[in-house]
């Protein structure tokens, strides 16, 4: 996984204009847009990153970029590579065997890619507003998200707070924003801990 | 009503560029975006033939402006379109902002003086994607 934050407003180039005290850091957050360059993370990623409804995104297609050499294209879960690294590489090579065979004969890739899973590699560009991407990290960042959304959110996390330290100081998962954990019942539980990783 | 860009994202037309390639090519888009500011006349190219018609690719930016309007455009702007962002400063001044997507969009299908104004500032930041936008109409 790579992440990079390519392109972004600057504040104080907004701030610049303004006078002092006229905005609210949430007003301010809605004006300011990142673009981040996402690569070589699954397409089950992706699918939880599109769910994000007030971003744009602009994905390699696989009607137009044939697949290759899927066996050394994919994200391998830990849990597996621990537990049962020969399933996953027997069904990835003959994912990888049929997908060729149906592009061979002529099946469009748009088709031929039905057969691809869900650990298949994908790069993209996301572009989110400050608000938004408060909100993603309030849900990706918590520690019952997905483990690769929340690495790939942490990453972002990481790089926005370079980038723009004060506007993202009090970035993180929903708790860490909020004080308390909106969780419910599914709560981790370790709240006090969580909060601590991210006040650093 | 008067429009004034006061900030946007750096190099608009590259990242449109990058989003164009990003969709139909291998190559990673840092390294597709990296490339690309290093080489305006194949930016200037690629917008300037934008085969893509997924208007998404403009949407990798942002435009600020400062707004001196009354209430009433704002709230035909709101109602015409929900992707411009508003934040009230003042009585009659207001702070505006969008991607190129939702200006250009805005501005062909609405005209006026906050299209036409629009439209002046798309040529400022982006003036391939506003050659483009002429030719189309044309």
């Amino acid at each position: 996984m790579k992440v990079k934050l390519l392109s972004y407003q600057p504040s104080k180039d907004v701030l610049s204009h303004l006078p002092a005290a006229k905005l609210s850091e949430k007003e301010l957050l809605g004006h300011l847009s990142f673009t981040f360059a996402l690569e070589r993370i699954s397409r089950a990623c992706s699918h939880q990153l599109v769910r994000h409804r007030v971003a744009s995104f602009s994905q390699q297609s696989q009607r137009y970029i044939q697949v290759r050499r899927l066996k050394t294209h994919v994200v391998t879960p830990q849990s597996v590579t621990v537990k049962a690294p020969e399933i996953f590489d027997s069904i990835i090579g003959q994912a990888s065997n049929a997908y060729q065979a149906l592009v061979d004969a002529g099946i469009p890739r748009e088709d031929a890619r039905f057969i691809l899973p869900n650990a298949t590699e994908t790069s993209l560009l996301v572009t989110m507003d400050g608000r938004s991407l408060m909100h993603f990290f309030g849900l990706r960042c918590c520690i019952r998200a997905q483990w690769e959304v929340k690495d790939l959110s942490d990453e972002m996390l990481r790089q926005v707070k370079e980038a723009e330290p004060e506007l993202f100081s009090g970035a993180g998962p929903y708790c860490f924003q909020l004080g308390r954990c909106p969780e419910g019942r599914f709560t981790c539980g370790r709240m006090g801990e969580v909060v601590e990783k991210y006040r650093v | 009503m008067r429009l004034t860009l006061i900030a946007h994202t750096p190099n608009p037309e590259a990242m449109i560029a990058a989003a164009m390639l990003t969709t139909t090519s291998g190559v990673k888009p840092s390294t597709i975006y990296e490339r690309l500011q290093a080489n305006p006349e194949k930016v200037g190219d690629v917008v300037s033939r934008l085969e893509v018609q997924h208007g998404s690719i403009l949407e990798h930016n942002r435009l600020v402006w400062m707004l001196e309007a009354d209430e009433q455009l704002v709230l035909d702007a709101l109602l015409k379109t929900r992707f411009f962002t508003f934040t009230r400063l003042c009585d009659g001044g207001w702070l505006m902002s969008a991607n190129l997507r939702a200006a250009l969009e805005y501005s062909e299908e609405y005209g006026g003086d906050l299209g036409d104004s629009l439209l002046d500032s798309i040529g400022t930041v982006a003036p391939n994607l506003r050659c483009f936008s002429e030719r189309k109409r044309t």
